[in-house]
């Protein structure tokens, strides 16, 4: 799993680039002939750049070799070293083509084969093509025809001005005026002037083939637009001559051919997209997801009239009919959760997303922390809803922070304390069922419960009296409180007392659980808890006073049995004994001001927001079932205690209980009085 | 398990039931002469209480049977609940005691709970979509805007309304859709 998901990732941004360079190339190859486009020309460079990168980091070496060739080749072409002919389009074209077998490749974990062998071949072919010198063939100064002797003495100005009309379709002479050595100087100006009236003249050169000795040649390198007889009457009073030396007569010499390599078998060179990726918006995902939600429900009412059809007996539909209607029911039921699950597969992403990034901080960390830790990082390929990931990594860093800063001793205070010098930091994530922990621990001090009472009781926080009977537990949920540090140094790293705060706020959004396991000298740890997803949710259906809702079963702890008798009252608020935890005890009934219906024992559904834990007694117990949460309407929304509304199939709306909401409610100390019985 | 009838039963209108709401015009009186130029607006009437109102009709989306509501908790008294519009959850009004037709909001679970012509208007709000429990629904009025008048002065449900308009003998009440359910 986390070997395969980076393949997938890679591929899926290989293959967009390739893509992306085919669809330029197919642009160039179209336009044969033509200067190409800088633009153009720029972005395949950048494509086949990025190409480069991205294989590298993945280890990819023959897409790696072929690309850097490319890269090479269209950097050459770009800065105008080499032309874009057709031998060169053509070993663009197929090393796209290469690019896409090798891709094929990769995603069959296959490491040999026609379409690498190709790959290498045209890697060579490509710089073969380069290598014919830094002004091939197709540099329009060679197809002229110039002497050796000339172009070595051309400066690199004049080269350039002879490209350029070349280019411009001006056509090149070479003049050739033999002047007496007594006024050579005179007539050459004056020859030289008498063409610029109508050409331009590239260069001036003596030539070697002076008949006599008392004489001197001259060879004036010459654009001129102008036709030839124009020219030659302008020449004719200097007695000088003129040769056609355009490149239009100099036929085009064929590129000495590097043998292009063969493209494979057809199998080969398949025209599929490789990567079957396509990125969507996650809001379209939730679009489907509400239809999906929609379509249950009309299932459940097929599913009603089928059962209702089968009961009315002979009276209703023929029986023959109602079988029917009932097997087709079910046959739509089946497919539904297929898609439901499918849609939901679809959001999963891995938590490594998130984890590669907190890695390369934490090391950042690590290194301007001065400590000594070690730093451990597993459950990368566990996946939950992409919404929740991107929200954890807030979170997750604040932990992280306070691990590496507050957590884990000096090494001074370690080797003290009896430790290692060295301390360790974790962050797991493990999956279970329909939920996802993720631990963030160190093996440090652990917190410190006197200084947390101490400080809770400076700031106020919690009252003199209260303070002593408070639990460990009670005490160590204090941390999470707007504006609680017992840190005096303030950290460049962890702030002051924000951290855990804004943890607990994410986590609630999330409909998270948090739990600090700390012992004193042992470490902390803390334990996330996270629904796999939002998008739809298994609830619990209770009912109070006769009223049914639903309770989202990721706010769930667990449900208990509770008689009347078994409650105790502190401070006026009714609590309940879990496992030696006490938690304040409230009837659903009693919060939403329902008729109170006397009754034998309490289902009491352990809720919790956060750090908060409370017991939330419910009448009955109704099962449990998928739903997906419509919102209440904006006219609603003074209303508290509901996340929204939502049909369990018979077409009513039921309540959603905002579990958060509701405990943050019981939290407060103005509702203290309302456990109050 | 309810049986295979009652199913159908909410699904389907059955014919000649009372205040099958046919939407038919309400042709009670002839269009007076001078307004023969003056187009009419389209107004829904629906009777609370004895009293006839009407909201434009380009305001009403759908009339609907009273179904199931649900009772939401710690809400003001004059929402009887929210119903499930065919996977929508729409709040349901009782406008009655606010426009001073009753004394209090009598709690509504379910079409048990009202009488057979009692129907949901749900009206198109900028504040969200709602239903309003109309005791029966008359039908498409044609009003003429020269005939509307300002509600009377002095009446405690004077905000709530948008005026008065006569067509014949008969009058409605036109309402504000928007401030009598805020």
């Amino acid at each position: 799993m986390s070997e395969k998901k980076p393949v997938t990732e890679f591929l899926a941004e290989a293959t967009e680039i390739v893509e992306g360079l085919s669809r330029e190339l197919v642009v160039l190859d179209e336009h044969r002939g033509e200067e190409p486009e800088p633009d153009r020309l720029n972005s395949i460079f950048r494509a086949a750049h990025s190409l480069k990168g991205l294989s590298s980091l993945f280890g990819h070496e023959r897409i790696t070799r072929l690309a850097h060739v490319l890269e090479d080749a269209l950097d050459a072409l770009r800065l105008g070293k080499v032309m874009a002919d057709d031998a060169l389009i053509d070993a663009f074209v197929d090393a796209v083509d290469a690019l896409s077998g090798l891709l094929t490749m990769a995603s069959r974990d296959e490491s040999e084969g026609p379409a690498a062998e190709r790959a290498v071949a045209l890697a060579q072919h490509i710089e073969s093509l380069l290598s014919q010198g830094p002004t091939p063939v197709e540099d329009p100064l060679k197809q002229l025809g110039l002497e050796p002797s000339v172009l070595h003495v051309l400066t690199e100005y004049e080269e350039h001005r002879l490209r350029e009309n070349v280019k411009k379709g001006v056509t090149l002479y070479k003049v050739r005026a033999v002047f007496s050595l007594d006024d050579f100087d005179q007539r050459l100006t004056a020859l030289t002037a008498a063409l610029k009236a109508i050409a331009e003249v590239v260069s001036t050169l003596p030539s070697a083939q002076a008949s006599d000795e008392s004489h001197i040649g001259f060879d004036l390198l010459t654009a001129c637009k102008q036709s030839a007889a124009e020219l030659t009457r302008v020449l004719a009073p200097y007695g000088a001559s003129h040769a056609l030396i355009s490149a239009s007569t100099a036929p085009p010499r064929p590129r000495p051919s590097a043998p292009r390599p063969e493209l494979g078998s057809s199998s080969e060179l398949s025209l599929r997209s490789l990567a079957q990726t396509v990125r969507v918006d996650i809001s379209r995902l939730d679009k489907l997801m509400a239809a999906v939600g929609d379509l249950l429900l009309t299932r459940s009412n097929i599913k009603r009239f089928a059962e209702g059809a089968r009961a009315a007996g002979p009276g209703g539909l023929h029986p023959l009919w109602a079988q029917e209607l009932a097997r087709e029911a079910r046959a739509l039921e089946r497919k539904l959760d297929d898609l439901q699950k499918g849609i939901l597969e679809v959001r999963m992403v891995p938590l490594g997303q998130v984890f590669d990034r907190l890695a390369r901080l934490v090391r950042r960390l690590l290194r301007e922390s001065g400590k000594e830790i070690d730093f451990e990082i597993s459950g990368g390929d566990v996946e939950l809803d992409k919404l929740i990931v991107e929200d954890l990594s807030d979170p997750l860093m604040h932990l992280l922070r306070n691990a590496i800063d507050h957590g884990i001793e000096t090494p001074e205070q370690r080797v003290a304390a009896g430790k290692s010098r060295r301390g360790r930091v974790r962050l797991y994530a493990t999956s279970e069922g329909n939920h996802v922990k993720i631990e963030v621990g160190d093996d440090g001090a652990g917190l410190d419960e006197a200084r947390i009472r101490d400080e809770a009781l400076k700031r106020g926080l919690v009252t003199a009296t209260k303070a002593p009977q408070m639990q460990r537990r009670e005490l160590l949920n204090l941390v999470f409180l707007p504006g609680f540090s017992t840190r005096k140094q303030v950290s460049e790293l962890s702030g002051r007392g924000v951290g855990l705060d804004v943890v607990k706020t994410n986590l609630q959004r999330l409909s998270g659980l948090i739990d600090i396991v700390s012992e004193p000298g042992q470490g902390t740890t803390f334990v996330l808890t996270l629904p796999l997803t939002l998008a739809i949710i298994r609830a619990l259906v209770v009912q109070a006073s006769g009223h049914t809702y639903a309770v989202p079963l990721n706010s769930v702890l667990e449900i208990v049995a509770v008689r009347p008798s078994e409650l105790r009252t502190v401070e006026h608020r009714q609590m309940l004994s879990v496992r030696g935890q006490t938690v304040p005890f409230v009837r659903l009934s009693q919060l939403f001001k329902l008729p109170l219906v006397e009754v034998q024992q309490h289902y009491v559904v352990l809720v919790g927001l956060a750090q908060h834990r409370m017991g939330l007694a419910v009448d009955a117990l109704l099962g449990q079932q998928d739903v997906v949460t419509k919102p209440l309407s904006a006219r609603l929304r003074d209303v508290r205690g509901f996340a929204g509304a939502t049909d369990l199939g018979d077409r009513r709306a039921v309540l959603v209980l905002d579990v958060p909401a509701l405990v943050s409610e019981m939290m407060r100390p103005a509702d203290a009085g309302m456990g109050n019985l | 398990m309810p049986s295979f009838e009652q199913l159908l039963e909410g699904f389907l209108y059955r014919e000649g039931e009372p205040g099958l709401p046919g939407l038919q015009w309400l042709e009670d009186a002839p269009v007076p002469e001078a307004s023969t130029v003056e187009a009419p607006h389209e107004y829904l009437a629906f009777q609370l209480t004895d009293e006839t109102y009407a909201v434009p009709i380009e305001r009403v989306r759908e009339i609907v049977k009273v179904p199931v509501l649900t009772e939401v908790p710690r809400a003001a008294p004059e929402l009887l609940g929210v119903m499930n519009l065919r996977g929508e959850v729409l709040p349901v009004y009782d406008v009655r005691a606010r426009l001073l037709l009753t004394q209090q909001v009598k709690p509504v679970g379910g079409p048990e709970d009202v009488p057979s012509r009692s129907r949901i208007v749900v009206v198109r709000s900028d504040d969200g979509d709602a239903g309003i429990l109309a005791d029966a629904v008359e039908g498409v009025a044609r009003l003429l805007p020269s005939l509307t008048e300002a509600a009377p002065p002095g009446g405690t449900q004077r905000p709530y309304l948008s005026g008065l308009s006569r067509r014949g003998e008969r009058l409605y009440i036109l309402l504000d859709v928007e401030r009598v359910l805020e």
